[in-house]
């Protein structure tokens, strides 16, 4: 992204440069905060399954630093694409869980008792900062060549 | 934003196009949901500064859906100025977050070791900073228009 950046040439190419290296920034400020607080707030049970988050940040944060200097490199797009996938993927099954966790007593799909869900201890919103992050990356590399 | 992406004439600019409304409308989705959650968590105390965030996000998701109709300086710059006020309440949200929670375990903010015990409190320190988020995104998307 860099080097795509210093390289521009139109008003056009600056913006659309512009764009994707702050993005991709934020992906990294995202990528480092996130599994800090996971690691700080020991945000997980006994289930390997909810590490899940914290491992998917370690490759999002290593292959987003490396696209910001290479994107060209194929297996490095694709591993890139492939590690934001993931993030999309852990953020929305993460949203469902804290949903999911937040019914007390039976699980009742309707309006009212998915609102106070919502409303539980385990915030739905703030899982989908991987998703959030994840979607951020993808729409950074979209089409770059 | 809309017109700007139907009317673009080269792939270049539709990309620009595409990507602009994308991020905008992430960020309007962002607006939309940060405020329902403030409602629906009742996420204020009896103090009316409580209240900023929810009357920030009301206040950004029309500027921001006027954004993709219309994007002359009248609105893009009341827009530009709303995005950095939004960047500035998630930042304030942290700070207060970080700060109550030292107060509750009795630590200081200013030093490391009360810094991570305050972080690890009751109130999400990042959730605060999903305003900036979203604030920094849209001011970014904004900031690369020219008339």
């Amino acid at each position: 992204m860099i080097p795509a950046f210093r390289s521009a040439q139109t008003q056009t190419q600056w913006a659309l440069e512009f764009i994707r290296l702050v993005m991709l920034l934020l992906c990294l400020v995202g990528w480092v905060m996130y599994p800090v607080e996971l690691l700080l707030l020991d945000h997980w049970t006994e289930s390997w399954q909810s590490r899940i988050p914290f491992f998917v940040a370690i490759p999002g944060f290593i292959f987003t630093l490396w696209v910001l200097f290479d994107r060209k490199t194929p297996w490095v797009r694709w591993a890139f694409i492939l590690t934001m996938w993931a993030s999309v993927f852990t953020g929305l099954i993460g949203a469902y869980f804290h949903l999911l966790w937040n019914f007390e007593g039976e699980v009742a799909w309707e309006f009212e008792a998915a609102m106070e869900a919502m409303a539980g201890s385990r915030p739905v919103l703030a899982a989908l900062a991987f998703t959030h992050i994840g979607v951020t990356g993808l729409l950074a590399i979209y089409r770059a060549r | 934003m809309i017109e700007a992406l139907i009317k673009a004439q080269t792939e270049e600019e539709r990309l620009l196009e595409f990507l602009r409304s994308t991020f905008l409308l992430i960020a309007l989705v962002g607006f939309a949901f940060y405020s329902m959650e403030h409602w629906i968590l009742d996420h204020w105390t009896e103090s009316w500064q409580s209240r900023i965030p929810f009357f920030v996000s009301l206040v950004g998701f029309p500027l921001t859906l006027l954004m993709f109709f219309h994007r002359g300086k009248w609105v893009r710059y009341p827009f530009l100025l709303w995005m950095l006020v939004t960047v500035a309440t998630g930042l304030l949200g942290a700070y207060y977050h970080l700060l109550w929670n030292a107060q509750d375990a009795e630590v200081s903010l200013w030093n490391l070791k009360g810094f991570l015990e305050a972080f690890e409190g009751s109130r999400p320190v990042l959730a605060a900073l999903a305003h900036t988020h979203v604030g920094a995104v849209a001011f970014v998307v904004g900031i690369t228009i020219r008339d």
